[in-house]
């Protein structure tokens, strides 16, 4: 998952590694250093400008230098250009980068100290940024009146009925009493595959025939699951794009009629930066409170997965990963960072 | 030993269907996946084969076809800059080599990930041929079964 955009910021991290560490040499003292500059104690505070005593002080007693902005741009306008060859969105990449200057320009180092762990330190800092907290989806459930009511909502053809048995899957297997409405009433065959994945899961699915409201649908899954104490409804809808006004109505009936306590937006990881515009524009007309990308086993870029909640402010919850029902991982933005950044 | 009929699951034979034609549109998703990654890998060679050409072109002409097997000599007022969207819809200023150089790697990435989408179409099409089969056995012992305690048909008996 995210092969691509590893190596890239595996590249980057030696690329910034380098910088700093030609930043980090000994230099002479001069009046107008470029690589180095001395600078007092109390790291992170920038100092006023340094007399010719405290750079003897800071060099030669303290062993502290300080890295400027100009030898970092090279490898800065790199980290950006590989940002965006990732399909992360321009917004998200200026983001990271203004975290990485921030954090970098002007930074102590002790003399020896090690530089990779200040640049992977300082990469994860900025991403963690960006991808924010993520969605605890169990944490939720329990912590919410019952039934809880998750509205999936996306364009056509990006799993979301596969998503909704999987999230289905997923909640029975952490001790929650689940039911399913099949809100799709609109595509041929729709009805039929959820109902083989509900039976496989061994989950209720509440269904109408094709082309029912699927207002209707969803409203009889809510009373269904008051009436028998079922913890989670999830509600599956017709796959639909934001430009079709008709179709977003109807949405906006289902959400009217349904009250869902969550609406989450279904689309794939592979759609990179499209999947970003499109989240924002079904945000914009029906809501979302959370993001679940799919087929992220098969996205190399990972430029979605990175921009999707700081674009929209909407956490990430999960990430599909594969075929099989437990192909699909809660989204932990410590995990992804640590996948993208660490040394294995 | 039961009779072939009580070993027929009509409901199993239904079930194994409904797997069939599951596992038959989401194979037809992945196909139109690929097809596309395929489209967008031949897009990016025909571009480097263009790049080349218009490198290679001494004077900058080049012919521009509009369609219809018609065709333009253009001059290309400046070969070595290429506006090429990187990606996240950000369109830099490369040189002609570098842009050559981006695309390979493009390609590079799209390989891999069609690599991908066709393990998982033939671990889906496995899985669709085991169904098939089990089906296939399935309607072969209904049919034994109904042979089997079907009435005898007339002039049969002596």
């Amino acid at each position: 998952m995210f092969s691509g955009l590893r190596e890239r910021l595996q590249a980057a991290r030696a690329k910034l590694g380098i910088s700093i560490e030609a930043t980090m040499t000994p230099q002479p003292l001069q009046e107008t250093p470029s690589a180095v500059q001395s600078v007092v104690q109390n790291p992170g505070v920038f100092s006023e400008k340094p007399t010719f005593a405290n750079k003897i002080k800071t060099l030669i007693i303290d062993r502290e230098l300080i890295v400027s902005e100009k030898e970092l741009s090279d490898a800065l306008s790199e980290l950006e250009i590989t940002l965006l060859e990732s399909d992360v969105a321009l917004q998200v990449t200026d983001a990271i980068i203004a975290h990485v200057r921030t954090d970098l320009v002007g930074r102590h180092r002790k003399i020896g100290e090690s530089v990779d762990g200040l640049v992977v330190g300082t990469l994860k800092g900025a991403l963690l940024d960006v991808l924010g907290k993520g969605f605890d989806l169990t944490e939720y459930v329990r912590n919410h009146q019952r039934p809880v009511k998750i509205l999936f909502t996306g364009v056509n053809g990006t799993g979301k009925t596969t998503t909704v048995a999987k999230i289905g899957f997923f909640l029975k297997k952490q001790g929650f009493t689940v039911v399913i409405g099949a809100g799709d009433t609109h595509r041929a065959g729709a009805i039929e595959q959820i109902e083989v994945h509900a039976e496989r899961i061994g989950i209720k699915i509440i269904q109408h025939q094709q082309g029912a409201d699927p207002s209707a649908v969803l409203f009889d899954t809510v009373q269904y699951a008051s009436s028998h104490k079922i913890d989670v409804v999830l509600a599956d809808t017709a796959g639909r794009f934001h430009t079709k006004a008709n179709l977003m109505n109807q949405l906006e009936k289902i959400r009217r009629v349904m009250k869902p306590d969550l609406i989450v937006y279904v689309d794939e990881a592979v759609a990179g930066n499209d999947a970003v515009v499109r989240a924002a524009e079904f945000d914009k007309t029906v809501g979302a409170d959370a993001v679940i990308l799919t087929k992220a086993d098969m996205d190399s870029r990972g430029g979605a997965a990175i921009s999707i909640a700081h674009t929209i402010g909407k956490p990430l919850m999960f990430l599909g990963t594969g075929q099989a029902y437990d192909d699909i991982m809660p989204f932990s933005p410590n995990q992804m960072v640590e996948d993208l950044l660490g040394d294995t | 030993m039961g009779n072939n009929a009580e070993m027929v699951d009509q409901r199993e034979l239904l079930t194994l269907e409904h797997y069939l034609k599951q596992y038959g549109q989401q194979a037809e998703i992945f196909a139109g996946q690929l097809e596309l990654m395929e489209n967008g890998r031949m897009e990016a060679l025909a571009a480097i084969e263009a790049l080349q050409g218009i490198s290679d072109a001494d004077d900058g002409t080049v012919l521009l076809q509009i369609g219809g097997g018609a065709s333009l000599r253009v001059k290309v007022l400046e070969p070595d800059k290429v506006l090429l969207n990187i990606g996240a819809e950000v369109i830099v200023e490369r040189t002609n080599k570098d842009a050559v150089e981006f695309l390979k790697d493009r390609i590079t990435e799209m390989e891999a990930s069609e690599k991908k989408v066709v393990e998982t179409l033939d671990r889906l099409r496995s899985q669709m041929n085991e169904i098939t089969k089990r089906l296939e056995q399935g309607y072969q012992q209904a049919v034994q079964a109904e042979q089997q305690y079907s009435p005898p048909a007339h002039g049969e008996e002596d």
